[in-house]
């Protein structure tokens, strides 16, 4: 299971990726912006990202990854600090799969990315 | 006192610190800023517009209290303000503002955030958006004092978040 990270604050990837790695998650890719992400994605299992980036933001990223027929299904969450409700709505109807708005727990995310990969994967869920 | 505007910003911080960090943040008087100069050695300031309202917000920490941010957040000690700590403070701004948006929106004010700016040195300044006033919120991490910092202007017709701290502070 390889997951993409992309995520402008060091601070945050490191957070990210020690809470994954408490759940065996420990394959990671990381990018700091939705364009380096791109170069990024074949052999990715699910992407995590935020959305307020430099470069190129995580919903325009997720925009363009939608728009590739090979990647309709790629499991796609979206960890960002934009906490309205209508920024969550356009996240979801641009092709986002699931939410987490910062701050957040070890446990939130846990339970949010593998609820995920049990959706959109159920066989090759983590652990 | 009407401190809708201020509110959203401190309800964001007291939520992130106790999310992120497990501490509460003890709040002191608010005030209004003399100058452009930060409080603190290490700031995050992030700027936010649109059509009801332009301004920024900026989390200014003292070295000690950065210090003590960090290894809350990190578990890590350190012994001086470094580019992790730097992008600390800025991902705190960013935090803080994005978390304040859905109470803004509430009261029927919708904005979007700008990437997070982060300055660092003793003495150094802040430069806010709005072309007014900053009100200053005084806030103890630990006991370590750190500043939260916020300018914004709003559509003609409100009042601004200037005039209602400083009629609370009068009064």
């Amino acid at each position: 299971m390889k997951v993409l990270v992309i995520e402008d604050s060091a601070t945050t990837r490191r957070i990210i990726k020690k809470n994954l790695a408490a759940f065996n998650l420990t394959d990671i890719e990381e990018a700091e912006n939705g364009e380096e992400a791109l170069a990024k994605l074949d052999g990715i299992d699910i992407v995590l990202t935020d959305w307020n980036m430099p470069v190129m933001d995580g919903l325009t990223m997720v925009k363009t990854i939608r728009a590739n027929p090979k990647y309709k299904d790629l499991p796609i969450m979206m960890i960002t600090s934009q906490a309205a409700k209508k920024e969550v709505i356009e996240a979801l109807k641009n092709g986002v799969n699931g939410y987490i708005v910062k701050p957040f727990t070890a446990a939130t995310l846990a339970e949010k990315v593998k609820g995920l990969l049990a959706r959109c994967n159920p066989v090759s869920e983590a652990e | 006192m009407d401190v809708k505007y201020i509110n959203p910003f401190i309800s964001s911080l007291n939520n992130t610190l106790e999310t992120m960090l497990s501490v509460s943040p003890g709040r002191n008087q608010p005030f209004l800023k003399s100058n452009n100069k930060a409080s603190g050695d290490v700031s995050g300031i992030i700027g936010f517009a649109s059509q009801e309202v332009v301004g920024s917000v900026a989390l200014t920490f003292p070295e000690k209290a950065a210090l003590k941010a960090y290894e809350l957040l990190m578990g890590e000690t350190l012994p001086h303000i470094n580019e992790e700590v730097q992008d600390m403070v800025g991902e705190l701004a960013n935090i803080v503002a994005g978390g304040a948006k859905e109470e803004f929106n509430a009261i029927g004010i919708v904005y979007h955030i700008s990437i997070p700016t982060v300055v660092t040195g003793k003495g150094h300044s802040i430069g806010h958006k709005g072309g007014v006033p900053v009100v200053v919120i005084p806030f103890e991490l630990n006991g370590l004092p750190f500043y939260m910092e916020v300018s914004m202007k709003v559509k003609p017709g409100l009042p601004t978040v200037q005039k209602l701290v400083a009629e609370n502070v009068a009064g």
